[in-house]
C-alpha cells in the first residue's frame, strides 16, 4: 500500500470517526436552552428510550427529567445539565442522523427517533400513527424556524395570530411600534373591558383595522415575530395602553376622547 | 369603425355581467353578516334576560347547594352574554362598559361560592338584580329600531361610527357607568393596584430632559454616542416619563425613563444578530454584570429563555430572611446570543415594588399534600398576587407526575391559607 493510499485510508476513518462523535457544539445544554444542540440531545435521548416527548429543540422539563435519568443510569453527576463528559456518553452509547432529523423537523413532521426501528416506520404520515411513543399526534407541526420558546401560558398560535395582527397592522411602523401594538393587545387581555382570550380580542368586530381589510391574512415577517415575542416576554413600550390610532385617518371622535399616553411612528397610544 | 363599435359593445355587455356578479356577492355576504349581527344582537338581549332571572333566584336561597348552583349559572351565563356582547359593532364605550359589568357579576359569583360569602353576595346583587331590570328595559327600547334596519347594512355600520350622544345607546351607556361605579367600587386591594400601575408612589425629584439622556448613557455607555431624540409622555399619561429615540449605526431603539427620579421603565435595541453564539455561561453572567452595574442589586435569576437570536432572563426581588422571589417585582432582560450585549431591558414591574405586609406561614406535608404518584422535585418561597390582587406569600412546588412522559407541573400555594392559587403544566 502505497503511503498517499494510507493517508488516504486514515483521512475517511478519521472523517468516519469524526461524523460519529464531533455532534455537539461545545456549549452545555441546560433548561431554557433551544436549537440544533438541543435537538440532538432530545434525539439521542429519545433512541435510548429516555425521552418520549416531541423532538422540538426546546430544553424543557420532559427533556431535564430524561437527562437526569440517563446521567443517573450511567453513573454520571445527575445535574440535568448537558455538559462535556455526558454529552461524550451520550454518543458513544446511541446514534445521531443529522440530516434525518433535520429533514422532518424542516418538513414540520412528526416523527420519533426511537433505537432498533427502521427510521421509515418512525415519521408519520398524515392521518396514521407512527413510532413506540406515546407521542401520537396526527398531522404537521410547526418547524425550528417558525418555532419560539414563549413563556408559560402562551402557545404557538398565540404567537402566530399576534404577528399576523402585528404585520397587519403595523408592518411600516418602528420596532418599538410594532412591540407596542402587540402589548396593546396582552393588555386588553388584563382588562376586564375586553373578552378573555387573545383571538377573541384581535376578532372583536371594528376593532382592528388589519380584520376589517383583510391585511391581517398576510404571511407576517420575522421582524413582526420578534416583535410579538418581546411583548409577550413582558415588553410594552406603549406603557398600558389599551388603545392606538392613526391621526391622520382616524375618523372616531371618541378615540380622540381617550387620554393619550404618547406617540410611536404614525400611532398614537391611548387609554 | 364597425368592428370597434362591436367591441365595446361586447366589452359593456361583459362588464354588466361582471359587475351584477359582483354586486350579487357582495350582496349575499351583507346579508350573511347582517345575520350574524342580528343573531348576536337577539343572543344578547335573551342573555341578559336570562342573566337577570338568574340572578334573582339566587336570592330566594339560604341552602348553600342550591345556592351554588345559582351561582355556577351566573358565572358562566356571564361569561357568555360577554362573547355576545363582544360581537355586537355598538360603539366601544358601550361594549367596554357592558363588559366590565357583566365581568363583575360573574368574578362575584365566583368568589362568593368559593369564599362562602353569601351574605356579601345578597347585599350586593338586590341592588344589581333591579339595575339589570332597568338595564333590560333601556336595551331593548335602544335596539328595536335596529330590527327594522330592512338588511340594510349602513346602517349597522354608521351606528359604530355615530357620536355616543346623537345614538340610541346614550342612555345604556350613561346606566352602565353609573351602575359600575356603584354596584362594583373598587375594592381596596385593585385601587392599590391601579395605584401601583400608574406610579403613583414615585416621588422623587422630577428630572430634566437632559438629566434623562445623561442617565441613558449611563445605562448603555456602548451606545453613548448614539443620535437621540426625546419627547415626553402626553400630558393624559398617567405617570410622566421621557421617551427616547436613538439611532446608533445599525442599532436603533428606545428607553422610556420616569420623569420622577430617572428610573428606566423600559428599553429595546433592534439589530441584526449574528449566527455564531457566545455561551450560555457568558450571556448569563454579562446580564448579572448589568443588573448590578445599574443598582438593580436584590435580584435573583428566576427564569430564563434561549430563541433563534437572544437569551430571554427574569430576576425577581429578593424579600425577607427567607429570600423569598417577589414575582410582580421582576426585571426581564433580553441578551444577544452573538456577542452578549443588552438588547432589551423592562424594569417597569420592578419600579412599581410591592407592598409586603407580614403574613403568617403554616408548613405542608407533601405527602399528604400530593397524591402517591406525585414527586416534588423543588420548593421555594415566593410572593405573587391571587385572584383579588392580594399579594401573598406562597409555596411554589414544582411537582413530577411519576408517569412515562414525567409530565411537570407548577403549583403555588397559599403560605397562609393552603389555597391553590396556581396550577399549571410546565413543558
Amino acid at each position: 500500500m502505497s503511503l498517499k493510499k494510507i493517508v488516504l485510508f486514515i483521512l475517511i476513518l478519521s472523517g468516519s470517526f469524526a461524523s460519529h462523535t464531533i455532534a455537539f457544539s461545545d456549549q452545555e445544554v441546560q433548561r431554557g436552552a433551544f436549537g440544533d444542540d438541543v435537538v440532538e440531545l432530545q434525539a439521542r435521548l429519545q433512541y435510548l428510550s429516555f425521552y418520549h416527548g416531541k423532538i422540538d429543540g426546546k430544553f424543557g422539563y420532559g427533556t431535564y427529567w430524561a437527562l437526569r435519568n440517563f446521567q443517573e443510569q450511567y453513573g454520571l453527576p445527575v445535574d440535568g445539565i448537558a455538559g462535556q463528559k455526558t454529552k461524550e456518553k451520550l454518543v458513544n452509547n446511541s446514534d445521531f442522523d443529522r440530516a434525518f432529523v433535520h429533514e422532518q423537523i424542516n418538513a414540520g413532521n412528526q416523527f420519533t427517533y426511537y433505537g432498533g426501528i427502521p427510521l421509515k416506520d418512525q415519521v408519520k404520515k398524515s392521518g396514521t400513527a407512527a413510532g413506540t411513543g406515546s407521542n401520537k399526534e396526527s398531522g404537521k407541526g410547526s418547524n425550528l424556524t417558525d418555532s419560539m420558546q414563549l413563556p408559560p401560558g402562551y402557545s404557538e398560535q398565540d404567537l402566530q395570530i399576534l404577528a399576523n395582527a402585528v404585520y397587519g397592522e403595523a408592518r411600516g411602523e418602528p420596532y418599538e411600534g410594532q412591540v407596542a401594538v402587540a402589548a396593546v393587545i396582552l393588555n386588553r387581555l388584563e382588562s376586564p373591558e375586553f373578552p378573555d382570550t387573545i383571538s377573541e380580542i384581535i376578532f372583536q368586530p371594528l376593532a382592528f383595522t388589519a380584520v376589517a381589510d383583510g391585511q391581517i391574512w398576510l404571511t407576517p415577517n420575522e421582524r413582526a415575530k420578534q416583535a410579538v415575542l418581546d411583548a409577550i416576554n413582558g415588553w410594552d413600550p406603549s406603557e398600558n395602553a389599551l388603545y392606538y390610532f392613526n391621526p391622520v385617518t382616524a375618523t372616531s371622535k371618541w378615540i380622540w376622547s381617550r387620554p393619550q399616553i404618547k406617540q410611536i411612528g404614525e400611532h398614537i397610544f391611548c387609554l | 369603425m364597425r368592428n370597434f363599435a362591436y367591441l365595446l359593445g361586447l366589452f359593456i355587455v361583459i362588464l354588466g355581467f361582471v359587475s351584477f356578479d359582483l354586486f350579487t356577492q357582495n350582496k349575499q355576504l351583507e346579508r350573511s353578516v347582517f345575520a350574524a349581527q342580528t343573531r348576536d344582537l337577539s343572543a344578547a338581549t335573551e342573555k341578559l334576560s336570562t342573566l337577570h332571572s338568574t340572578v334573582e333566584q339566587s336570592l330566594l336561597f339560604q341552602d348553600e347547594k342550591a345556592l351554588n348552583n345559582e351561582l355556577d349559572s351566573i358565572w358562566r351565563m356571564s361569561s357568555d352574554l360577554r362573547k355576545s356582547v363582544a360581537n355586537l359593532p355598538i360603539q366601544p364605550e358601550v361594549q367596554n362598559e357592558w363588559m366590565r359589568y357583566l365581568g363583575r357579576i360573574g368574578d362575584n359569583a365566583k368568589q362568593a361560592a368559593q369564599t362562602g360569602d353569601y351574605e356579601n353576595w345578597r347585599n350586593k346583587m338586590t341592588t344589581v338584580a333591579a339595575n339589570l331590570h332597568a338595564f333590560a328595559e333601556e336595551w331593548n327600547t335602544a335596539t328595536v329600531a335596529f330590527y327594522e334596519n330592512d338588511g340594510d347594512m349602513k346602517k349597522w355600520s354608521t351606528n359604530h361610527t355615530t357620536d355616543l350622544s346623537e345614538s340610541p345607546f346614550m342612555n345604556v351607556s350613561k346606566q352602565l357607568k353609573t351602575y359600575n361605579e356603584t354596584d362594583f367600587p373598587l375594592t381596596a386591594s385593585e385601587s392599590d393596584y391601579e395605584k401601583k400601575r400608574d406610579l403613583q408612589h414615585i416621588k422623587d425629584e422630577k428630572i430634566t430632559k437632559s438629566e434623562a439622556i445623561k442617565k441613558f448613557k449611563n445605562f448603555f455607555p456602548n451606545i453613548d454616542d448614539a443620535l437621540v431624540t426625546v419627547t415626553k409622555s402626553s400630558d393624559d399619561a398617567p405617570y410622566p416619563f421621557y421617551h427616547i429615540q436613538y439611532i446608533h449605526g445599525s442599532k436603533i431603539g428606545y428607553a422610556d425613563i420616569t420623569e420622577n427620579g430617572g428610573h428606566l421603565l423600559s428599553f429595546l435595541l433592534e439589530r441584526p444578530v449574528k449566527k455564531h453564539p457566545l455561551s450560555h455561561e457568558e450571556i448569563l453572567n454579562t446580564a448579572e454584570r448589568f443588573m448590578k452595574k445599574v443598582g438593580y442589586s436584590d435580584v435573583k435569576l428566576s427564569e430564563s429563555r434561549e430563541n433563534h437570536e437572544a437569551w430571554h432572563f427574569v430576576f425577581s426581588r429578593v424579600h425577607g430572611e427567607d429570600e423569598a422571589l417577589v414575582y410582580p417585582d421582576s426585571i426581564q432582560v433580553k441578551v444577544a446570543k452573538d456577542n452578549a450585549e443588552i438588547l432589551g431591558v423592562n424594569a417597569m414591574e420592578y419600579i412599581q415594588e410591592e407592598k409586603i405586609t407580614a403574613q403568617g406561614e403554616v408548613p405542608i406535608d407533601w405527602e399528604e399534600f400530593f397524591s402517591d404518584q406525585v414527586s416534588v422535585e423543588e420548593m421555594k418561597k415566593i410572593y405573587t398576587a391571587n385572584k383579588n390582587l392580594q399579594l401573598r406569600k406562597c409555596y411554589e412546588v414544582i411537582a413530577r407526575l411519576n408517569n412515562q412522559s414525567n409530565d411537570t407541573f407548577r403549583i403555588v400555594i397559599d403560605a397562609e391559607t393552603h389555597e391553590v392559587i396556581k396550577n399549571e403544566k410546565l413543558n
